[in-house]
């Protein structure tokens, strides 16, 4: 535990964490406010409901489960199964021990956002704060019972369970995820309330009745001490699951990724890319879309589309937008700021002497890339705009001022995010891991990490901060003018308003190239 | 056919001086071995050769052009392969050759007959459509020299070709070696393996700490070293590199 612990917590990765912890505290707040003021709006129900929060929490338990069938709910390195599993430590323990370190790192880092966001409904409904920490509590042991779920996952993905029992395992989970999702369905009129009842047998479901119970102050009788013991079962089940699994050698279970030894689902494919005709740099587009297609990252960049599209709506909904489209865009931001992470994939780490022996420009590569990478995002992000646009504009044309904002800060929705990439593809030049093998460099790392972290989000917010500007300014604008203005304003700014997000994207990418050219350690 | 001049070449990380005024020179078509202790600047010296390095002081010519000055042009020539050569196995084997042969500018009608040839050559035919991620390392490692030479480059540069491979492997990668040199192809050779060294090279230089020690063919060498005309090339550059290393210690 204490080797783990040691590569793990470093003083710059607990920075790191302390940093994510901010963030995290910030964007619930900011949530907490807009569910309330989407609830309350819409009239679904006054204040925080148990279906919405057993849902929330039914998405995070299908995140835990998809990531146990990607191998990684019980985390095992290469040189863990040569040095750990090939000394002298009962198997027992070492699963305990991964999964305490894991479980300790969740409950030391979620309790602080989870107690902000009960916090915040304890206010709203005037119930005590020790209620928000018991809530917190109980939520917190659900966040328990997804870890060891998804390690019992990822310990029957080995050889070692007979396909029989595979097939009901599939079942099961089929079935957890399903009646989970079930109150999805309340969304369509005419679904009766009741549907939502079933997730009571589920973690997520008595998780989030016994939270609610207790920030609400309705909690207590017989049906809540049952709620909280059948989720005590619940991990009773999970935890003896797991350690029977654990039994003996348990890494002949695990399918712990090397570098040499890769697997694919499907190891021969149709070869997509024909250059014939092409030029070198719709091949390396192509190239590029290949490597995303084939790749987890294509599942990765639907998840940031399908957030960023919900959080536009929802806002939309809920009447935030038109209100002060700049602090939408300002919270679009943040969001991007932590989904342009995941420009860093781009980074080609040790492929990159392919690209660096061959007599092509890195600053056009870079460009390329981005295009390869950015194009989707946007494509599926204008219809969203789009949908969430129209009624807007059409229902404020009323008002002027705010009109100006709204049609201002749509397409802005859009250029941040493509700045924040560009921002992202920058910093990962800049400061990416270069290999993902050498520990000491890894550590290193953490370092970097920190750092390109911070000046990312500084940088990427300065470069975003005449976008949102902009917007700003607009109903001053307006009010000034006058309204038979608000045409021409509305052509001007957005024209000088995309015209400065091309020159910051090329900026950006400019710099990203050079900063791999001039990387020593590619 | 291609000359490779080295002229005062430096390179330092920080405080760590990993080449010391490095000159060298090599003909065309010339095969030149590049022998030393691990950590000695091999590697270092092979990427600024290739322009993934840039150095600290001195000038590298490819022929015309200068690596520096020139760099586009001058890795045109070159067909490069790194010691631990990572592919992207996200693609097949064909679709990675074709990216390859497509960004070293190979013409569109010669690159799908180029890569058939060499896969043929190489009995990689039937894994034209599996992931690279899937291959073998010995046949990662053949993915990789055809990727180096798609493009029929005048000077090759490779970075321990024949590390960790099994025999038969090694055995094609030799083949290959001695089929590239008789193309006439400048080639320089990093290896540990003191017979390929032997056997392919026609002029040899051993670099220890960032410093050339020695150079010249076979012979000279042994004569540099003092030891017995049939001695062998491990003799002479374990002599070679401890008389230096005990000069060092003495300074």
């Amino acid at each position: 535990m204490r080797y783990w612990v040691k590569g793990r917590f470093t003083r710059a990765t607990i920075l790191g964490l302390v940093i994510g912890e901010a963030f995290s505290v910030i964007f619930i707040l900011f949530g907490s406010s807009t569910y309330l003021s989407f609830s309350n709006r819409v009239g679904l129900s006054t204040g925080l409901s148990e279906v919405a929060l057993s849902l929330f929490l039914a998405l995070f338990l299908v995140g835990l489960i998809q990531s146990g069938f990607n191998g990684s709910g019980l985390p095992l390195s290469a040189s863990d199964v040569d040095y750990v599993f090939t000394s002298p430590v009962p198997p027992r323990e070492v699963f305990a021990a991964k999964v305490l370190l894991n479980s300790l790192t969740t409950v030391l880092f979620g309790f602080p956002p989870i107690i902000v966001l009960y916090s915040r409904f304890s206010a709203y409904y005037h119930t005590s704060w020790s209620a928000a920490v018991l809530a917190g509590l109980v939520t917190l042991v659900f966040l328990v019972i997804g870890l060891l779920l998804s390690a019992d996952i990822t310990l029957s993905l080995g050889h070692g369970l007979g396909e029989r029992k595979k097939m009901w395992r599939n079942l099961f989970i089929v079935l957890v995820m399903v009646v989970s999702l079930l109150p999805m369905t309340l969304l369509i009129p005419g679904i009766p309330a009741g549907i939502a009842d079933v997730t009571r047998v589920l973690p997520n479901g008595l998780a989030a009745t016994v939270s609610v119970g207790l920030v609400s102050g309705t909690a207590g009788g017989l049906t809540y001490l049952t709620d909280l013991l059948l989720l005590f079962a619940w991990l009773g089940v999970v935890l003896l699951l797991g350690v029977r699994m654990s039994r003996g050698h348990f890494y002949d279970l695990l399918e712990v990724s090397s570098t040499n030894t890769e697997k694919f689902d499907r190891p021969n494919q149709v070869s997509q890319l024909d250059p014939r005709g092409k030029s070198i740099w719709s091949i390396v587009r192509l190239k590029e879309k290949i490597l995303i297609s084939r790749t987890r990252e294509a599942r990765a960049q639907l998840i940031s589309i399908i957030f960023l599209a919900g959080f536009m709506i929802i806002y939309a909904l809920s009447g935030s937008f038109q209100s002060s489209p700049t602090s939408f865009l300002f919270i679009l931001f943040i969001i991007g700021s932590f989904g342009s992470g995941t420009a860093s994939r781009w980074i080609e780490k040790e492929r990159l002497w392919i690209l660096k022996s061959s007599p092509v420009s890195m600053r056009r590569y870079v460009k390329e890339v981005y295009r390869a990478r950015a194009a989707p995002l946007l494509l599926y992000l204008a219809p969203v705009v789009i949908a969430v646009g129209v009624p807007l504009i059409l229902g404020g044309l009323s008002q002027p001022s705010l009109l100006l904002g709204v049609i201002l800060a749509l397409p802005g929705a859009l250029q941040i995010a493509s700045i924040t990439m560009a921002g992202g593809m920058f910093f990962a030049s800049k400061y990416g891991q270069s290999s993902t093998e050498d520990i000491l460099s890894s550590q290193a790392q953490e370092l970097a990490d920190i750092r390109r972290f911070l000046f990312q989000t500084i940088i990427n917010l300065v470069m975003v901060s005449p976008v949102i500007l902009l917007v700003f300014v607009s109903a001053g604008l307006v009010a000034i003018l006058g309204p038979s203005y608000l045409p021409i304003l509305a052509l001007g700014l957005l024209s000088i308003s995309i015209i400065f997000t091309s020159f910051s994207i090329n900026f950006l990418l400019n710099k990203a190239g050079d900063a791999v050219t001039g990387r020593e350690d590619l | 056919m291609v000359e490779i001049s080295i002229e005062n070449l430096t390179k330092n990380y920080g405080t760590l001086v990993a080449l010391d005024n490095v000159s060298l020179k090599i003909g065309s078509a010339e095969v030149f071995g590049l022998l030393g202790p691990n950590g000695a600047g091999k590697s270092t010296l092979l990427k600024i050769l290739v322009g993934i390095l840039r150095p600290t002081s001195g000038t590298i010519q490819l022929g015309e052009y200068d690596i520096l000055a020139n760099p586009e042009k001058a890795k045109k020539l070159i067909g490069y392969l790194p010691e631990n050569p990572s592919l992207y196995t996200g693609l097949t084997t064909l679709e990675f050759l074709q990216f390859v042969g497509k960004i070293r500018r190979v013409a569109d009608d010669l690159l799908d007959q180029e890569i058939l040839e060499s896969l043929k050559s190489f009995e990689l035919e039937e894994k034209r459509n599996s992931l690279v991620g899937s291959l073998s390392k010995g046949m990662k490692q053949k993915v990789a020299l055809i990727a180096t030479s798609l493009h029929s480059p005048s000077v090759l540069v490779l970075d321990e070709p024949l590390t960790a491979l099994d025999p038969k492997t090694r055995v094609s990668v030799k083949d290959w070696i001695g089929g590239q040199t008789k193309r006439g192809v400048t080639t320089i050779l990093s290896t540990h393996d003191l017979d390929v060294a032997q056997m392919h090279a026609g002029k040899i230089a051993i670099i220890d700490h960032g410093k050339i020690v020695a150079v010249g063919d076979v012979e000279s060498l042994r004569r540099m070293a003092n030891t017995a005309s049939d001695a062998r090339l491990e003799d002479v550059f374990l002599q070679l590199t401890e008389e230096k290393g005990e000069e060092r210690t003495r300074h």
